[in-house]
């Protein structure tokens, strides 16, 4: 354990567990959710590729959240540019489409499979909201077995938009989680050097306690006023911050008890 | 020439199965505007090249949306799909392209928005809204501009939403037209749904359609139902120019109970 005197650095890495382990206990099984969302979905659109791609940056560039199939890790390593391709435009334009036919002529899709060594025949490509935001695109790629391949269906259209959805809410989520552990990692600050071997057994002592489980508790619950939207945060940071206040004005006592 | 429309039924055929006596069953949309606001067009693909009059593209202003004339064509390929899907029914229509998707920030709400005012400033005719919005905050500014192309004459026609939620325009069904895809593959036998919120259906099921670099595309989606009522709205409009927005729906819910009782 960490000694008394460095007490800075101890209340850092108390900020920062509390951040990460937060992040983590929400961040943990949701990739893995979404990867098994998408393999029920595809077995179920009867679908041999599928894919979940959300926006990188500024810029509306998408890139691979998380893909099954064959050529899945080789995706995760590849951009689609800003309104590019089939992604691009339902990202783009919010409204779901499928193609039969992709081709093989300077498409985004050519280029994409020339890096995974894949041929994509056709694609289902649905939006996915939250919020009334088009926060990625849930595709679908090829049948199963060989081609020619029969066209997606309007009806798997519908059942595809179902499951976009349900994997909207995880990414969310997600990307939610992954913010607060981000915002952990600035809060231990860059290029500090950290025994990390007695942080972590000083770590353990500390996440048994209860007081960081109520901690936990606490920051999961204001997450999920934040997600509510613009008005429910608003009103939450008001709240806090008027709690805030009366809570400064007292000294040793408190008008609350349990 | 023989036409091909979408489902590759030639234009004789489809005058022979159509036997209303109406004139427009044998129009071509000629002198007809139609607005297609959306990824762009592609104008080199010899199935829309010269129905192409004019592209415009949004471009961000000190927080304003301004069009300027357009050259980049279109990237995503959606566009030029809508286009050529009203080409093929409406050979002769003279179409402008209003980019509102595409990089650069495009695909903001906001130009949306403005493209659709661009569209109804300019009073083209019939506007093509493959598009639309789940965002509560444009629910007021796109029911007033729909309020002003109703005023101007223009007939505005949305792609309902795919997914189990209500989308904008496409649910204001007092003021435009909304369509929702159907497996039909004729063309002109689309369908009327009095008392549903999207009251039009439409082929959009593995629809053969232009797409950029000279090819064609076979696409599934309201997308691609909205630009067949589009290219029928351009027919009606040739021979009866003077129909108001409210006439042409009454003329569309006409012709899908001729369709449906044949």
């Amino acid at each position: 354990m960490p000694e008394p005197e460095n007490t800075d650095l101890i209340e850092k890495l108390r900020r920062f567990v509390e951040t990460v382990d937060v992040a983590n206990a929400l961040t943990e099984p949701l990739s893995q959710t979404i990867e098994n969302l998408l393999r029920v979905s595809a077995a179920e659109i009867n679908s041999e590729e599928a894919s979940v791609l959300i926006r990188e940056d500024d810029d509306g560039d998408l890139r691979f959240l998380s893909a099954i199939g064959k050529v899945a890790e080789k995706l995760l390593d590849v951009t689609v540019p800003a309104g590019k391709g089939i992604a691009g435009f339902v990202m783009s334009s919010g409204q779901p489409l499928a193609v039969s036919d992709v081709g093989e002529e300077q498409s985004f899709y050519a280029e994409v499979d020339k890096k995974t060594g894949y041929s994509t025949q056709m694609i289902l490509a649905t939006p996915l909201r939250y919020g009334g935001e088009v926060i990625g695109v849930l595709e679908y790629i090829n049948r199963r077995g060989e081609p020619p391949f029969e066209p997606f269906t309007p009806d798997e259209m519908d059942r595809a938009a179902v499951f976009a959805e349900a994997i909207a809410s995880l990414v969310n989520a997600y990307e939610s989680a992954k913010i607060y552990r981000e915002l952990g990692q600035k809060i231990l600050g860059d290029g500090e050097e950290v025994d990390l071997a007695s942080v972590r057994k000083w770590l353990d002592g500390l996440r048994t306690s209860a007081e960081h489980r109520e901690m936990i508790d606490l920051a999961v619950l204001v997450r999920e006023i934040a997600s509510r939207g613009e008005a429910e945060r608003r009103v939450c940071r008001e709240v806090l911050e008027s709690f805030l206040r009366f809570s400064n004005t007292k000294d040793d006592t408190s008008f609350l008890s349990y | 020439m023989t036409n091909i429309l979408a489902d590759g039924i030639t234009r004789e055929r489809r005058e022979a199965q159509f036997r209303l006596d109406d004139a427009w069953a044998s129009a071509t949309g000629r002198g007809v505007s139609v607005a297609i606001i959306d990824s762009g067009v592609d104008t080199t693909h010899p199935d829309v090249a010269d129905r192409i009059k004019e592209s415009v593209e949004a471009r961000l202003e000190d927080k304003k949306v301004v069009f300027d004339p357009s050259d980049s064509g279109d990237s995503a390929g959606h566009g030029t799909a809508c286009a050529g899907i009203v080409a093929s029914i409406a050979p002769e229509v003279e179409m402008y392209s209003i980019k509102v998707l595409g990089p650069g920030g495009l695909g903001d709400g906001h130009a949306f928005l403005a493209g659709l005012e661009y569209a109804i400033k300019k009073r083209y005719r019939v506007i093509n809204l493959s598009l639309g919005t789940t965002k509560p905050q444009f629910f007021a500014p796109l029911h007033d501009l729909l309020d002003r192309a109703y005023q101007a004459g223009c007939v505005v026609v949305a792609a309902a939403n795919n997914l189990p939620q209500p989308s904008f325009p496409s649910v204001f069904s007092s003021s435009l037209i909304s369509v929702i895809k159907s497996d039909e593959t004729d063309p002109l036998k689309f369908g009327f749904r009095y008392g549903e919120v999207i009251e039009l259906t439409a082929p959009g099921v593995n629809v053969r359609t232009a797409w950029p670099n000279n090819s064609h595309r076979n696409l599934t989606g309201n997308s691609f139902a909205c630009p067949h009522i589009v290219a029928v709205i351009a027919l009606i409009l040739e021979k009866h120019p003077d129909l108001t927005p409210f006439q042409v729906k009454s003329a569309l819910y006409s012709i899908a109970r001729h369709n449906r009782e044949r």
